[in-house]
């Protein structure tokens, strides 16, 4: 496994922490209000950024989304192709998806694999009204056509640098970096 | 060998073939317990299936028959995608003509991935999985030795409702000379650092049971006593016609478990059987549809049990 | 016939290392054994001080399988195997299909057995007539047929009574019963002794009482009839006892072992995952009876060392453990694998002792007619094996002279060959290696 070396701070604590309520005002903006609707993360890291969008919605409108955490492990189209079997994490909804407007959180969008599997398990839980994807950071690099509808920010990057969104429940502190892999 | 995973959330899980619990270390089984929990969650979704091991051929080869085991599997591998034969042998290989060696070598130019087998013989996972070149095995009982997806099913029955299994007492009463099932559990929950002890009649204990590293207390009373588990061992009729016990009436009333004897395990012990039950002989019933029972969540078990092995198996490249 | 003199090799007499190192053959037999003697127009074969010159090993326990399986052995292939294993008198075990308990098979095995281009196969017969343990076979006529043995191996003779009647009637002048001990109920469904091995696999385990319970009829028989009988392949340290106080009072009792009873134990059954090349009746016994066999070795309680070569074509070997048939196949590697073991394990056991076991010692069991053999002695028939003590070679079980394919030692490296075998004088092997 090759090392990964820091490169840069792409934001401070206070700069993701911006980001983030910009993030949560936008989600309640398209969803055009509060009703209806479910935030879903997807693990690790999209489940502690969709509590802290759950509870910034909260603070601001006063009521409290359900909030899901979903794990892709099982649906990843890559399997096959892996030596090391990836930890399967859980996967937990609140209420049923039918009929919700889910809105799915997670911190990078890179190929879109992540995504499309996470939509196939949306699926197999039960028929929302519609999805829709937030993500801190856009790097580029899509190999199937999904999109953020809401996005923190772009940041092209190549393909042997590693974008880390750190959040201070797992990595003790929050910012975001970019990491090359040494040869 | 470590079972914590990577710092991208991978896991080195070593084992292709799963024929015994001998050498799994502790990580490794509370690892695969933490996995099959997430698995029994699939189990509760409108849409009971993932395509973890979609494209993969499991063939289910059982030379003696066992229908709960099998559809156990089954279920398992059909939640997981895989395509699925059931082949049923019925005899022995030599009484059909065709040698293992062949069978082997038939499923793999078939294609298949995976090979879970029952066979009367002890050693016949091993044997099976030294002739087979890319699929791999899943032992799913192979003569008196060893059945580790029981003894899996048991650990992660007993684990969610103990938590930590470390220093917990439980009693294996029964036919521990045939038993399979009892080999695997002794070593399952010997590894996870349970106090094991036997008890049953000593012409259903192997002699050397020191080798078993297990204590043996004739009277089961002495085996219950404050165990937080009491795991009951199917006693089969042959036995009696073996000549090993005189009656089954004489076993019932010296070692079968009834409320009496479980009085004396644990408040609220769990009590466990792999099944099909022989009630009156070895469980009485008031003892098998008490609340205390986990027989029927066993079952449930082992289907979750299944998955999180076939998943880590045979889930990934090879 | 041809003169051959072995020139400067370690001379071994069958049971010690004598001060000769020249030994002259003429006509099949050894005429002159001295330093320096002079070659004249005698064929020389060269020998070094790590070659020793041996008597031809004697192996009084071996399945042919002939006549009526000659898919698994036949006389031939089993002596012409043997030869290369440095064996120059292999006794054939009479449990074929039909089984050799008359005169007139005893005649074809002793035929066969002489012209094959091997080994000496000496016939054995039944106790029983059929081996079915009921009925006393023609032991007499079986005797004067050539039988040197008379045994129901494969099987204890079933009916005690029948034992006692055969050894009243053999007396001390006609061929040894051979007893292979067993207690058959105790045996019945067994795989693997019952022990550790049994207790972790889950495998029917063999108990030592079987062996010790049949060992225990046999030498109270003979006190009772003053006949003699001789227990073959021992493996428990409890009957290696009751035969040392048998010996101790005089009983006319003797017994043997096996190579592989030598050189493994039952930890090999679990350590190779239940391969079946380690199933075997009786089977592999604890560590500690292994190395009760080297103490019964050393104290004289055990006669001789005994390949019990079980050959099974692979097809029928090559099986689940529980599901193959018992027997280790090891007439071309056994020579090897004890004289290996035995230098890896017990240096300081005296090589001649261990020589003795397998010549001169399995010599003096057999009928008064073949006591002469075993011995490097001036008018001892000339049977002779070269023993290189440096030689490597790995075991190749694919390249055997018998139709066995598997054995526990395949692709083993062992220190320690026959690799030149002469009887009567005449050369029937040779390894490849040094011509």
């Amino acid at each position: 496994m090759a090392e990964l070396r820091e490169k840069a701070r792409l934001m401070s604590s206070q700069d993701l922490n911006r980001v983030i309520r910009r993030i949560a005002h936008e989600i309640v903006e398209h969803n055009k209000g509060t009703d209806n609707m479910i935030l879903v993360g997807i693990h690790r890291r999209g489940v502690y950024l969709a509590r802290r969008i759950q509870k910034l919605i909260e603070e601001a409108e006063s009521v409290k989304i359900p909030c899901g955490e979903l794990d892709i492990t099982l649906y990843r189209d890559d399997l096959t192709t892996l030596f090391e079997q990836p930890v399967v994490h859980s996967t937990r909804m609140p209420q049923d998806i039918a009929g919700k407007n889910v809105f799915l959180i997670d911190d990078v969008i890179y190929t879109g694999r992540t995504i499309r599997a996470a939509l196939e398990a949306l699926v197999d839980l039960g028929r929302p009204a519609l999805v829709e994807l937030a993500v801190i950071i856009d790097r580029g690099h899509r190999e199937l056509p999904i999109h953020p509808d809401i996005c923190g920010k772009k940041v092209p990057t190549s393909k042997n640098e590693v974008i880390e969104v750190r959040v201070a429940e797992l990595d003790g502190k929050d910012e975001v970096v970019i990491c090359e892999r040494d040869a | 060998m470590s079972a914590t995973p990577n710092e991208i959330g991978q896991i080195v899980w070593r084992h292709r073939n799963v024929i015994d619990l001998d050498g799994w270390s502790k990580d490794e089984l509370y690892f695969l317990l933490d996995q099959a929990r997430h698995m029994e969650n699939v189990m509760d979704r409108p849409i009971k299936k993932v395509p973890v091991l979609r494209g993969k051929m499991a063939v289910n080869l059982f030379f003696e028959n066992s229908t709960r085991t099998r559809v156990s599997f089954e279920l398992a591998e059909k939640m997981l995608s895989a395509d699925v034969v059931n082949w049923s042998v019925s005899g022995s290989s030599q009484a059909k003509g065709e040698t293992m060696r062949d069978t082997a070598w038939t499923l793999e130019a078939m294609g298949a991935d995976i090979v879970v087998m029952r066979h009367g013989a002890v050693g016949a996972a091993q044997y099976l999985a030294s002739k087979l070149k890319r699929a791999i095995v899943l032992n799913a009982g192979d003569g008196t030795h060893a059945h580790p997806t029981q003894a899996l099913l048991d650990l992660y029955t007993a684990w969610k409702h103990i938590g930590i299994l470390e220093g917990k007492k439980i009693a294996l009463v029964g036919d521990i000379l045939h038993s399979r099932v009892a080999r695997s559990d002794i070593i399952g929950f010997k590894t996870v650092g349970c106090d094991v002890v036997l008890s049953g009649p000593p012409t259903m204990m192997p002699k050397e049971i020191d080798a078993l590293g297990c204590k043996y207390e004739i009277d089961p009373r002495n085996a219950v006593k404050d165990a937080d588990m009491v795991y009951l061992l199917r006693i089969q009729r042959e036995r009696q016609q073996d000549g090993l016990f005189p009656s089954i009436d004489e076993y019932h009333r010296w070692w079968g478990a009834d409320a009496e004897l479980l009085s004396l395990a644990k408040p609220g012990a769990l009590v466990m059987h792999p099944g099909p039950m022989n009630r009156g002989v070895e469980i009485a019933s008031e003892v098998a549809d008490g609340n205390q029972s986990v027989i029927l969540e066993q079952v449930r078990s082992g289907v979750a049990i299944r998955m999180a092995l076939l998943y880590l198996c045979a889930g990934g490249a090879r | 016939m041809g003169k051959i003199l072995f020139k400067d090799f370690r001379v071994f007499d069958g049971r010690c290392f004598i001060e000769a190192d020249h030994v002259l053959v003429e006509n099949g037999v050894i005429s002159e054994i001295g330093k320096d003697i002079a070659c004249g127009d005698a064929e020389v074969v060269e020998g070094s001080k790590d070659k020793i010159l041996s008597p031809g090993f004697i192996d009084l326990h071996a399945h042919m399988r002939d006549p009526g399986e000659e898919w698994n052995e036949d006389i031939c292939s089993g002596s012409r195997a043997g030869a290369a294993g440095g064996f120059t008198t292999i006794v054939a075990m009479p449990n074929t299909k039909p089984a050799v308990s008359d005169a007139s098979l005893v005649g074809y095995v002793a035929a066969k057995g002489s012209s094959s281009g091997g080994a000496r196969i000496l016939p054995a017969g039944c106790v029983s007539k059929n081996r079915e343990g009921k009925e006393m076979a023609e032991l007499l006529k079986m005797a004067e047929a050539g039988a040197v043995f008379f045994t129901d191996d494969g099987s204890p003779v079933a009916a005690t009574m029948l034992l006692r009647l055969a050894l009243l009637y053999l007396g001390k002048r006609q061929p040894r019963i051979m007893e292979h001990p067993e207690d058959s109920g105790l045996f019945k469904g067994g795989q693997v002794h019952e022990g550790r091995v049994s207790a972790l696999s889950g495998l029917k385990g063999i108990p030592a009482a079987s062996e010790e319970i049949d060992v225990a009829r046999g030498i109270s028989l003979v006190r009772d009839t003053g006949g003699r009988i001789h227990f073959t392949h021992i493996s428990c340290s409890g009957a290696l006892a009751l035969i040392r106080e048998a010996k101790k009072e005089g009983l006319d009792v003797t017994c043997d072992t096996t190579f592989h009873h030598l050189t493994l134990n039952e930890n090999a059954v679990i350590n190779s995952g239940y391969n079946s090349r380690y199933k075997v009746n009786p089977p592999l016994r604890s560590p500690e009876d292994q190395a009760a066999l080297w103490e019964g070795l050393r104290d004289g309680t055990i006669d001789a060392i005994v390949t019990d070569h079980a050959p099974w074509h692979m097809d029928e070997k090559d099986e689940p453990f529980q599901e193959a048939p018992f027997g280790i196949a090891s007439l071309e590697c056994a020579a090897a694998v004890v004289i290996d073991f035995k230098n890896r394990n017990y240096p300081e056991f005296p090589l001649e002792l261990l020589l003795s076991k397998m010549t001169s010692s399995p010599a003096s069991i057999l009928p008064e007619k073949w006591n002469g053999l075993g011995v490097i002695k001036e008018g001892a028939a000339a049977d002779i094996t070269v023993l290189d003590l440096e030689r490597t070679r790995i075991v190749d079980c694919f390249a055997w002279r018998s139709k066995a394919r598997c054995c526990p030692w395949e692709g083993i490296a062992l220190t320690g060959w026959p690799i030149m075998t002469f009887l009567d004088g005449r050369k029937i092997w040779q390894d490849d290696e040094e011509i």
